[in-house]
């Protein structure tokens, strides 16, 4: 079967006709359209800018969790890359790692909390292989530590955390917050789709 | 897609000219500007999430170099509200601005905000505060306080315990 190009095929008497034929004629019209893309490209423009402001060169140092809503805060710093402490309403968790229960940390008296400690010890020593070369190591060791906590979590399980922390060698504790502004247009937002 | 202006009449009769129509192919932008929407939004992060440098008391941090002159002010955040207390022998006490429906304690930042500003216009080499809170305390109100302290530029921040 031959291939033809679409468009209408009237009868080969009407297509013969000369008062009913002249609509049917072939070849007067091209069928080359302009397909006008210019508002395509501005507005691809717009979402790459849009997306460029958003852009992040460190990436996600945190991860957001469903049962960890962090406070807001106006005076934050960028967030680097350091063990992130996550502390929800059940249990404490380290790269991932649960090494506590915050109900059993409720009982148990003491100021340290052994687990974590640990954990941070062998990140402090996987940080120390990595860097073993560097001259300028014991300078270039910051102790940072990220602590992500729930807004209802109380001080006394963030003090422990600390504690463990500055008793692993991690003296510079970092609270991680969602930044004021972004956290009023994500709430805008939410509210707007409601 | 282009476009110019035609030249006025007026040339010579019968010499065709050139049309000033230039059409610009747009494709090759169209697919680097996918490209570039696909890795953007790939590699996007849509929560803007900073930290609050701080350093527990007597951890020995690097960044706790004050000079041994300076001020010690200290912030309490107890459950009536904040105290505020310098080594020169001031304490204010700030009551809390009221309590929730869920019974949380409300605290009054704002005046705290207004006096850590005026005390840092009085000492304006003092940078460091250490911020005690009881246990009680949750963890939004303790990252709001030291959220003032670093907003007034009181940006060396120390957490203790209360009592």
């Amino acid at each position: 079967m031959p291939i033809v190009q679409p468009g209408k095929r009237p009868a080969k008497r009407f297509a013969a006709s000369k008062v009913l034929g002249g609509k049917f004629a072939h070849g007067s019209r091209a069928t080359n359209v302009d397909l006008n893309v210019v508002p395509m490209v501005d507005m691809m423009t717009m979402l790459v800018i849009f997306l460029l402001q958003q852009f992040s060169a460190t990436g996600e140092v945190l991860y957001m969790q469903k049962d960890i809503k962090l406070p807001d805060a106006r005076h934050g710093q960028q967030i680097e890359v350091a063990p992130v402490v996550a502390i929800n309403s059940t249990q404490v968790v380290v790269s991932g790692q649960k090494v506590a229960d915050v109900a059993d940390l409720e009982k148990d008296p003491s100021q340290i909390i052994a687990p974590l400690v640990e954990k941070l010890r062998d990140e402090k020593k996987r940080w120390d292989f990595i860097h073993q070369n560097d001259r300028d190591r014991e300078k270039d060791w910051k102790g940072d530590v990220n602590v992500q906590a729930d807004v209802k979590v109380p001080f006394r399980v963030v003090r422990r955390v600390m504690t463990s922390a500055a008793e692993a060698g991690y003296g510079n504790v970092n609270f991680a917050v969602v930044e004021e502004g972004a956290a009023a247009a994500a709430a805008a937002a939410a509210k707007a789709v409601r | 897609m282009g476009g110019g202006a035609m030249p006025e009449g007026g040339g010579r009769g019968k010499k065709k000219r050139r049309t000033l129509d230039v059409t610009v192919n747009v494709v090759p932008a169209i697919d680097l500007l996918s490209c570039c929407i696909s890795f953007l939004l790939f590699t996007a992060v849509w929560t803007q999430i900073s930290r609050l440098q701080t350093s527990p008391t007597g951890s020995g941090s690097p960044t706790e170099t004050q000079p041994t002159k300076a001020l010690t002010v200290t912030v309490t955040i107890g459950e009536r509200g904040y105290v505020l207390a310098t080594s020169a022998g001031a304490q204010i006490e700030i009551p809390l601005a009221g309590r929730a429906g869920d019974g949380a304690a409300a605290y009054d930042l704002k005046t705290l905000t207004d006096r850590l500003k005026k005390l840092k216009t009085e000492f304006p080499d003092q940078a460091a505060i250490t911020v005690a809170a009881d246990d009680a305390v949750v963890y939004a109100d303790l990252v709001h306080t030291i959220d003032a302290c670093v907003g007034v530029g009181l940006a060396n921040v120390s957490v203790m315990g209360a009592g």
